[in-house]
C-alpha cells in the first residue's frame, strides 16, 4: 500500500514538472500562433487585407469596425520600410517579433503628417542608415528590432460606417511593407 | 512479480495524465496573470509585450489572434454580467454608462472562442463610438437581446448559448496607465430572461 502511494507522489511531481515544460515549450511547437498563421499566407514583403471570415490560416477581420492587413517581413538582408496613407478616421501599426512580442506600436496620432512611414532595422543596419541619412527618409521613424530578424506588422484601418469602408479599404491596398534599398 | 513495472507505470501514467490535463486545462481557464478588472470587464494590458509570464505566452501561441499593441488600444472582454452570471442569449442584458477615455470604441458579441458573432447583415450586431445613439448627459444604454428593442440594440441570435461582450479602446491612456483602478466601465445589468 505505501508503494503505491509512493509511486502516485512520484508521478505527482512528475506530473509539476511536465505541467512547467508544457507551458514553457508550448510558444515553439504550436503551430498555429499568429506568425506561423501571418507565414501561412505565403505573401511576404506586402500587406495581405483579411476577410470577415477566417481563411484557411484562421486569421481574420475580428472587429466589425475594423479592417485588418497583415505583413510578414525579414530584415536580414535589408530593412524593412512600412508606408501608407490616405483619409481614415483612425488607424494604427504593430510591429511583433517572430515569438509575437510587441517590438513598436503607434498610431495616426503618433505619425508625421498623418501618413505611415517607418523604417525597423538591425542595430548595425540602423547606424548605416544614420551615418549617410538618406533623402527619402527624411520624413521617416526609424524603429530598432535588436533580437529577432524576422516579424510581421499588423495594419489596422477603422471605418465606423459603411460610408467610410471604401477609404479603410483603399488605405490597406495602397499600403506597402517592402525591403528598403537606397 | 509485476509489482515494480505496475508501480513505475502507475506513477507515469500520474505524470503524464495529471500533467497534461492541468496544462491544458489551466490555458482554457485563464490568458495569463497580469489581467486588470473592471467590474465584469477583463483585459490584459501586457499580454503582447516581452514581458508577459509564460501562461500569457503559451495562451497566445495556442489563440493566434493578433493583439492590439499599446498604442493601438486595450481590449476589454466580459463573459459574465455585474452580478456575476454568465451571458447567454436566452437573457436580456442592458449596457449603461460610460466608456474610459480614448478616442474612439467598439463593442461586439463573440462566442467562446472570440471569434464574433454575425446574426446577419439584416440585425444590428455591434456598435461604436459614432453609431450609438446617446443620453442627454452622454452616457449610453445599449439593450442586448435576441428580441427587437427600441434605441441601441445589440442582437444576439437566441440559438447562440453563452457569449462574450468585446469592448475595444482605440488609442487609449488606459492601455499605459497605473490608474486604471479608478476607471468606470459601462454596467452590465440582467433585465430579464426568456418571456419573463
Amino acid at each position: 500500500m505505501r508503494s503505491v502511494l509512493f509511486a502516485i507522489l512520484t508521478g505527482l511531481v512528475g506530473a509539476a514538472l511536465l505541467h512547467i515544460v508544457i507551458i514553457l515549450t508550448l510558444p515553439q511547437f504550436t503551430g498555429k500562433d499568429a506568425y506561423t498563421r501571418v507565414l501561412g499566407l505565403f505573401e511576404m514583403d506586402s500587406f495581405f487585407a483579411l476577410s470577415a471570415d477566417p481563411g484557411p490560416t484562421g486569421l481574420a477581420n475580428d472587429d466589425p469596425f475594423l479592417r485588418v492587413a497583415v505583413c510578414g517581413f525579414s530584415i536580414d538582408g535589408s530593412p524593412a520600410r512600412f508606408r501608407a496613407s490616405g483619409t481614415v478616421p483612425f488607424w494604427s501599426l504593430v510591429i511583433y517579433d517572430a515569438n509575437s512580442n510587441e517590438v513598436f506600436s503607434m498610431n495616426d496620432q503618433t505619425s508625421v503628417n498623418g501618413n505611415l512611414d517607418l523604417v525597423v532595422a538591425t542595430p548595425i543596419q540602423l547606424v548605416e542608415l544614420r551615418k549617410t541619412p538618406s533623402e527619402r527618409l527624411a520624413q521617416s521613424i526609424m524603429v530598432e528590432m535588436p533580437e529577432e530578424q524576422e516579424g510581421y506588422a499588423v495594419l489596422r484601418a477603422l471605418a465606423p460606417t459603411g460610408s467610410f469602408e471604401e477609404a479603410a479599404r483603399s488605405f490597406l491596398a495602397e499600403s506597402s511593407c517592402e525591403p528598403f534599398s537606397r | 512479480m509485476f509489482r515494480i513495472p505496475l508501480l513505475v507505470a502507475l506513477a507515469l501514467c500520474v505524470a503524464f495524465g495529471v500533467g497534461i490535463a492541468s496544462a491544458v486545462s489551466a490555458l482554457k481557464a485563464t490568458v495569463g496573470f497580469g489581467a486588470i478588472a473592471l467590474g465584469p470587464w477583463t483585459a490584459f494590458p501586457d499580454a503582447q509585450t516581452a514581458k508577459a509570464d509564460p501562461y500569457a505566452r503559451a495562451h497566445r501561441a495556442r489563440a493566434g489572434q493578433l493583439l492590439y499593441g499599446g498604442a493601438e488600444g486595450l481590449q476589454f472582454t466580459a463573459a459574465v454580467d455585474d452580478a456575476g452570471a454568465t451571458l447567454v442569449s436566452t437573457c436580456r442584458y442592458d449596457i449603461t454608462g460610460l466608456t474610459p477615455p480614448a478616442r474612439f470604441w467598439t463593442l461586439y458579441a463573440a462566442n467562446a472562442n472570440d471569434v464574433a458573432l454575425r446574426p446577419g447583415p439584416e440585425l444590428p450586431s455591434a456598435f461604436n463610438a459614432l453609431t450609438v445613439l446617446r443620453q442627454k448627459d452622454s452616457t449610453f444604454v445599449i439593450h442586448v437581446s435576441s428580441r427587437a428593442q427600441p434605441d441601441n440594440w445589440l442582437a444576439v441570435r437566441e440559438t447562440t448559448g453563452a457569449f462574450k461582450l468585446v469592448l475595444t479602446l482605440l488609442d487609449t491612456p488606459t492601455a499605459g496607465s497605473s490608474g486604471v483602478v479608478d476607471l468606470t466601465m459601462p454596467k452590465i445589468v440582467r433585465t430579464g430572461c426568456g418571456n419573463a
